[in-house]
């Protein structure tokens, strides 16, 4: 049977969600209308399982322009500039074909930034897999995802400026790839996606609409299954070199004044396009599918109306000027079509020529049932609390060594090498440099950017693992001298349906919220990605919710980087360190062991590191930092000897602690720190400013010579060369992936 | 023992049908109808690659190959489609 036959074959409405489009129409919906209420209302547009949860978030800022419910985020950035940020996925396709996928994924999240009238500046991925060492699967995944978003990003000409990259066993089938766009534009030229004045037209510019991802979004609202490989429908090809014209031709059209609402044609369509520029204006839209430019001829009304063709915006041109916009997209050779109309009267109509098709108050298809989901705490979290600790290793150089050789803690040089990471000359801090990525503005201010998550301490606290990634990206800003102003979040998920995923997702929403609310940080926008679960193992993903901050910088002098410049500089560390070593690096990856106690956020100490942190670099006291995550105090000493080219003396005695093993010390991931070097003339200084703010403080250690030496107890507790520290770091990603350097 | 013989075998890798082709587009749009040829009406690209293979007759030189190309996930199954054309024996 096809589906014109039996319209409902392919829904993925729930019965009671059929029955109330049915009481909402007062009928029985034609085929088309089942097809475009369900693509509205699946999980992926309609937020329908988690609006209730986001709404804890907080929202407002005094930078704030633009907040959740648009394409992207929007930040004044001052001087009338103003500064979009977007975080998508592209998860379900990049786990069957990873190639297109990506690039797809950082095409989608360039459209939403365009689609605000703001030009895409940079792009940040961070991205999850499983075991490259022992599966070929994961591999075949992480060079593809990595070789899709270098050719798409270095073709359209916006450099990848960093991301982050994380490894585990639960990624094996589902890797996740995030991608992070950052736009910037004269806050004149904002447009939304609204069509708030009857009688405009709506013209469809960019590619035209073929069959490929059909049912893009009612895919990704299932699970992965062996079926998906053979899902082609849901394949979409990316053509970067339309993508480039599209942005030129966009940003032109907006500078006319013309453009009354914008939006990009993503999930859902040009249903969920219309639908939602109508609701956003308080009016209604009728479209004619015979005048939509269709790749092959003999597509269905319902096949135009859900498909997820690439490269696609939607324009609501002010009535009068239409080929004045139009001029412009035939100066850049690209395909458009005027298509309909916004009428006063709320209701989506789609016509073919006079016969109408569909006919149905905009609020029924865009108000989708809200689902209330039962939650329930996962067992394993109280289980795996209590494990015992592993034996600490006689060897910490050795184990230090292995650390630094695990894929989540190396360097991801071999990424972004790959990378285009200068293009359009803004990059000043570039990757490897620090945790953040830093970027000149049309203005003189600068721009700092980072993307961080941690699933292995979400699985075992998805509160505080997923506030301490937060915690974590809000470091990586301030260690380049960065205030953090606003932040976007991705949460991701498996199937919401389980309980126990839901407990997980609730609580790591309400972890970051309280991080945002204690420290006056926004959410101004983000995305959720569910269903990424694996039916053959079945079992979901670990928890990963991912955020991206953004800060500013007001003064090109206070930017700072994660290398030491200077022998004889002291090193400092501030922050204490606890004994949780729950979801650690050092746990899960050199003692194969899940559990433990993950660390916890301490809203006020971090609070007050900032305060210190930013101080001391702004009073020129702090000439390099560093954040200590993954792979705690040991990894980040290492981390910074690698980069600054310079060995450093350790005293671990005098690291503020309450840890009570020398393995804690050395690998713990707890919050609330960092490590900097100052000169010698100013640690007095420092000390003073951290014991005023109450924030604990010790001088651990000096620059100097060629090896990374860490004394307890006044005997070398870790001893290596440098150049055996930056081997095993610099060569083991190269190495797992087939390649010697 | 039966003797081997070297076979050459083309490997053509070519997106599915149902499936875009932006490079073999951007060919017929800027390339061909831009400078005012007419009679191209598609065109489709694709990679190949020239094997020679020993085997010990053409059927499996193309086994051998068949069974390379997808444990070595030389094509994507799920993007791509993979001809593959035994020509010969190899010189």
């Amino acid at each position: 049977m096809t589906k014109k036959e039996n319209p409902e074959l392919q829904l993925g409405l729930t019965e009671g969600e059929k029955r109330t489009l049915r009481k909402r129409l007062g009928r029985e919906p034609n085929a088309l209308e089942w097809a475009m209420v369900d693509a509205e209302w699946s999980e992926h547009c309609s937020y329908k399982s988690s609006k209730p949860v986001l709404k804890q978030l907080p929202t407002k800022g005094r930078y704030v322009l633009l907040g959740p419910g648009f394409d992207a985020g929007a930040i004044d950035a001052g001087d009338g500039y103003v500064v979009t940020i977007h975080i998508e996925s592209h998860n379900h396709p990049s786990a069957i074909d990873p190639y297109g996928g990506s690039a797809t994924g950082i095409g989608g999240v360039i459209r939403d930034i365009l689609s605000i009238g703001t030009r895409p500046i940079a792009l940040l991925d961070s991205l999850r897999f499983g075991d490259i060492r022992s599966s070929a699967n994961s591999r075949w995944l992480f060079k593809n995802v990595v070789r899709g978003i270098s050719d798409y990003g270095n073709c359209i000409g916006v450099p990848t400026v960093g991301g982050e990259v994380g490894f585990d066993p639960s990624f094996e089938k589902n890797c996740l790839v995030d991608v992070v766009c950052i736009g910037l534009g004269k806050k004149e030229n904002m447009v939304l996606a609204e069509a708030r004045n009857s009688g405009d037209s709506v013209i469809l510019m960019g590619g035209s609409t073929g069959r490929d991802g059909i049912h893009g979004v009612t895919f990704a609202s299932k699970v992965l299954s062996d079926e998906s490989e053979n899902e082609r429908s849901a394949v979409q090809i990316p053509s970067p070199f339309v993508k480039k014209l599209i942005i030129e031709a966009t940003l032109e059209a907006v500078a006319t004044g013309h453009v009354k609402g914008l939006k990009d044609l993503g999930g859902g369509g040009l249903t969920c396009g219309i639908s939602e520029m109508a609701h956003e204006g308080k009016r209604g839209i009728d479209v004619d599918v015979s005048r939509i430019p269709l790749r092959e001829s003999d597509m269905s009304a319902v096949e135009t109306l859900i498909s997820e063709s690439q490269e696609r915006m939607l324009f609501v041109v002010e009535h009068g000027y239409e080929s004045e916009i139009e001029k412009i997209f035939d100066k850049y050779d690209i395909l458009h079509a005027n298509i309909g109309r916004v009428t006063e009267k709320d209701y989506l109509v789609v016509k073919k020529g006079e016969a109408i098709l569909a006919d149905m108050p905009v609020e029924t298809v865009t108000e989708a049932p809200i689902i209330q989901r039962s939650a329930s705490k996962p067992r394993h979290i109280d289980t795996l609390r209590g494990v015992a600790p592993p034996q600490q290793p006689l060897d910490l150089s050795e184990t230090l060594l292995t650390l630094l050789a695990s894929p989540t803690i190396a360097s991801k040089r071999w990424i972004y090498e790959q990378y285009d990471h200068e293009v359009g000359v803004r990059t000043v801090v570039k990757p490897g440099q620090s945790g953040a990525s830093v970027l000149r503005l049309d203005n003189g201010k600068l721009l700092a950017i980072t993307v961080d998550g941690n699933p292995k301490h979400c699985y075992l606290d998805p509160y505080h693992g997923a506030a301490g990634g937060l915690a974590e990206a809000c470091r990586n800003i301030i260690s380049v001298g960065g205030e953090p102003v606003a932040m976007v979040d991705h949460c991701q998920f498996g199937d919401p349906g389980d309980p126990e995923v839901f407990w997980t997702f609730s609580e790591s929403v309400r972890g970051m919220s309280d991080y945002g609310r204690e420290l006056g940080l926004p959410c101004v926008g983000g995305k959720v990605s569910f269903y990424n679960e694996d039916v053959a193992a079945g079992s979901a993903i670990k928890p990963s919710p991912i955020v991206a901050v953004i800060g500013l910088i007001e003064d090109a002098s206070h930017i700072r980087r994660a290398a030491p410049r200077n022998e004889g500089d002291r090193i400092v560390i501030i922050g204490n360190t606890k004994p949780e070593m729950g979801g650690s690096e050092y746990y899960e990856y050199v003692h194969k062991l899940t559990g433990g106690e993950a660390p916890k956020v301490d809203f006020a100490a971090e609070k007050r590191l900032w305060k210190t942190v930013l101080e001391g670099i702004r009073k020129g006291l702090i000439d390099a930092a560093s954040d200590c995550s993954e792979g705690g105090l040991a990894v980040a000493l290492a981390e910074m000897t690698i980069a600054g080219g310079r060995g450093v003396q350790i005293d671990i005695d005098a690291v503020p602690s309450t840890c009570k093993r020398l393995d804690d010390l050395l690998f713990s991931e707890s919050h609330g720190r960092l490590v900097v070097s100052v000169a010698e003339k100013h640690v007095k200084s420092l000390v003073e400013l951290a014991e005023r703010n109450g924030v604990p403080c010790g001088v651990i250690g000096v620059v100097k010579g060629n090896s990374l030496i860490i004394k307890s107890g006044g005997r070398e507790a870790v001893s290596l060369s440098l150049k055996n520290v930056r081997e095993s770091w610099s060569e083991a990603i190269p190495s797992y992936m087939g390649e010697k350097q | 023992m039966s003797v081997l013989n070297k076979y050459t075998v083309n490997v053509a890798i070519e997106n599915k049908p149902s499936i875009r082709d932006p490079e073999g587009e951007t060919i017929l749009r800027d390339l061909m109808i831009k400078n005012g040829v007419t009679q191209v009406r598609k065109v489709r690209t694709a990679k190949l690659l020239e094997l020679e293979v020993e085997a010990k007759d053409e059927a499996q030189a193309k086994t051998i190959t068949e069974k390379m190309c997808s444990d070595l996930r030389i094509f994507n199954p799920v993007v791509s489609l993979c001809k593959i054309t035994v020509t010969g024996e190899a010189k």
